[in-house]
């Protein structure tokens, strides 16, 4: 058999883990590149060839009809789900698709799970250049809102790149995990996950047991449709209408131009996480050039509707775990959307306290799920994580109200039973139709 | 009536059945105490002998978190990715129960709505929804206000002076869920002396049929708090 790994497939980069066997700690492995990072990004070639991660992002500028990123979006999704990310994102969804999204590169076309397939064997390339040995089996992570849709497209993509998937652990967990492992600290852990695409929260309690230590997970909530593609999408959005202003010129949200005005909205967006204020400078050829200073000031007042819109889960799920923002003892952030100050900023005021960040957002989800993944496969048993189901289970009874059986943020492994009666006098069979969330139609 | 037989864990009438690995006499308990292998749930066994609790009302919630804690520990099926499938079915089913177990026993009014339908008093998905007699006219009151504020709404017209009667009707009733929860509680109290002491029967039955009386009472209120909350909060 061969090695088992940690693997952090995110939106924007993805990461492979390991636990060193002398130390005992989690390690990220390098690609060719020298980083850790991944981008999630995948293209392909005239001939056919796929290309994945750093030389697939330079490809986004130059064949962005080949070249398709953020594909985590479209996972698990149909046609119907994904209406507004279509306008704002330059997906080419196959206009065959109806419950399976299909996404065309060049002449052919994808679903999620083969292009997440594809990033996932780049990874896994990774690791066995740096073991020299094969990599078969994983622990991979997927954000704690994902749905069972989700989730499932996100096996199917491990097992379409010849891993097992010994288990999906949610993001914020699996942060919480290596953060554990690295503090030693004990009491409730609130985990703040702002990533490229998605947003979780989860709030912990760690036990420290004779046995070993407990992560049980009291309640999670979160948004599968907000991360930093949002706030590169709203610095699109001002530089779009500027352009179109001053200098008449229109955007194709397709073509290739947006996609370098995007990069280069992204790098002024990273320089604000340090710098007061940034250069933003976009050539439009014969019409000249789009010079914009913007401060971190106006970058806040920008971005404050995004980050507002994270804290509806925070209260949430506090409110399902029945404590108040003062009862954290620690707060956690995860994903790079948390370098920005006023996230930062936002968090530590509503829990009045310092967030941790000493751990790299960015690394550690991975980590995590290598941890993880080593208990699993050496069964030497240090820790246990208590996981929840995120969304209520319910069933579809008459008229379309949906019966809640097992409420969200239940302890998993659940189960429930609730008794029903037939509809009408002497009916010989039912369809069972089982529903996720918390709405109360079906 | 089938609610004496069940006073302590070992009169729940566990039968004593055999390891399925080994042979030697198990009662119940999670694991055969011989082998140490896991063992199948017994049918009809309570939340309460799950975690070798009687059957009272009075639970500690640390001392209930601290055995959900050391359980998990055991049972989790994490313990079991490399046993034979029987065994990991095993202990899928035990965590399960352990998770339900500690998800209704944790909350005092889940914890009362489960004992009434263990010990056959409270038939599942049978809450009462007509008005307890003594509220009706307040409920009626209340219906009333609601539909002149979607009529107000509607119209466009004041709804200020509505809004703040119907925050005193939500006001009123949540104090009575609050009278419900304390009569509870002190039922509560008198079921566990019963229990501790032999208590006659007939009493038992009357306390156990009064708290039955007070959770419908209690759903009722709580379906009209919510109510009244969504229509105020659009």
């Amino acid at each position: 058999m061969g090695r088992v790994v940690g693997i952090d497939l995110g939106t924007t980069f993805s990461l492979i883990a390991y636990l060193d066997a002398q130390t005992r700690a989690p390690v990220c492995i390098p690609g060719p590149y020298g980083s850790t990072l991944c981008p999630s990004v995948v293209s392909v070639g005239h001939d056919g060839k796929v290309i994945v991660g750093e030389p697939a992002r330079a490809k986004l500028l130059k064949q962005p009809e080949r070249t398709i990123y953020s594909v985590k979006r479209l996972m698990g999704r149909g046609v119907a789900d994904v209406q507004d990310e279509l306008k704002i994102f330059p997906f080419r969804i196959d206009p065959g698709s109806d419950n399976v999204i299909r996404v065309r590169l060049g002449d052919k076309s994808f679903t999620a799970p083969e292009i997440s397939a594809y990033i996932l064997r780049e990874l896994k390339s990774w690791a066995e250049a740096y073991f020299k040995e094969p990599v078969d089996r994983a622990v991979i992570t997927v954000p704690a809102y994902f749905n069972d849709a989700q989730r499932q497209a996100t096996k199917d993509a491990g097992r379409l790149a010849g891993l097992e998937v010994l288990r999906l652990v949610n993001e914020p967990t699996a942060a919480a995990l290596a953060y554990g492992l690295h503090r030693q600290k004990r009491g409730h852990v609130a985990v703040y996950d702002f990533g490229g695409g998605t947003f979780d929260i989860s709030i912990l309690k760690l036990i420290s047991t004779n046995e070993g230590d407990i992560y049980q997970v009291l309640a999670t909530n979160g948004d599968t449709h907000l991360g930093g593609d949002d706030i590169d999408n709203a610095l699109l959005e001002l530089a779009r209408r500027e352009i179109r202003d001053k200098f008449d010129v229109e955007f194709d949200h397709r073509g290739e131009a947006i996609q370098t005005l995007r990069k280069s909205l992204i790098r002024a967006k990273h320089e604000l996480s340090t710098a007061d204020k940034t250069i933003v400078q976009y050539p439009l050829e014969a019409k000249g050039m789009y010079i914009r200073e913007i401060t971190r000031a106006e970058f806040d007042e920008l971005i404050r509707p995004i980050i507002a819109r994270t804290m509806a889960p925070v209260k949430m799920a506090l409110a399902d775990a029945k404590l108040a923002p003062k009862e954290m003892d620690e707060v956690v952030l995860v994903g790079g959307s948390t370098r920005i100050p006023l996230v930062r900023k936002t968090v530590g005021d509503y829990f009045q306290r310092t967030p941790h960040c000493e751990l790299d957002p960015d690394e550690v989800v991975a980590l995590g799920a290598a941890v993880q993944a080593d208990i699993l496969e050496t069964g030497v048993k240090t820790m246990l994580l208590l996981d929840v189901t995120p969304l209520s289970l319910g069933i579809e009874t008459m008229g379309g109200v949906i019966a809640k059986i097992i409420p969200r943020n239940s302890t998993i492994p659940a189960s429930a039973q609730e008794l029903f009666t037939t509809g009408v006098e002497n009916q010989t069979a039912i369809d069972v139709h089982v529903l996720q969330g918390e709405r109360e139609l079906a | 009536m089938s609610v004496i037989r069940s006073q302590d864990v070992q009169a729940e009438g566990i039968p004593v059945t055999s390891c399925w690995n080994c042979r030697a006499a198990v009662t119940g308990a999670h694991f055969c105490a011989a082998c140490g292998k896991v063992q199948p749930l017994p049918t009809g066994a309570s939340y309460f002998a799950f975690f070798g609790l009687p059957q009272k009302l009075t639970i500690e919630p640390a001392s209930l978190e601290g055995q959900f804690h050391m359980l998990s520990w055991k049972l989790h099926p994490d313990n079991f990715v490399r046993a034979s499938e029987f065994e990991r079915n095993l202990s899928l089913e035990r965590s399960s129960q352990l998770n339900d177990a500690y998800r209704t026993l944790r909350d005092p009014i889940a914890r009362v709505e489960y004992l009434l339908e263990h010990l056959g008093v409270r038939k599942e998905g049978t809450t009462k929804q007509q008005a307890p007699p003594e509220l009706l006219e307040e409920v009626f009151e209340l219906n009333e206000s609601l539909d002149e504020l979607r009529e107000a709404r509607a119209a466009g017209g004041d709804v200020a002076v509505l809004q703040g009667r119907l925050e005193d009707a939500q006001q009123n009733f949540q104090e009575k869920l609050d009278e419900v929860d304390a009569e509870l509680a002190g039922l509560g109290r008198q079921w566990d002396a019963a229990v501790d002491f032999g208590g006659d029967d007939s009493k038992k039955q009357a306390l156990l049929a009064r708290m039955n009386e007070l959770l419908n009472r209690r759903a009722y209120i709580r379906n009209l708090v919510a109510g009244v909350a969504k229509e105020l909060g659009s």
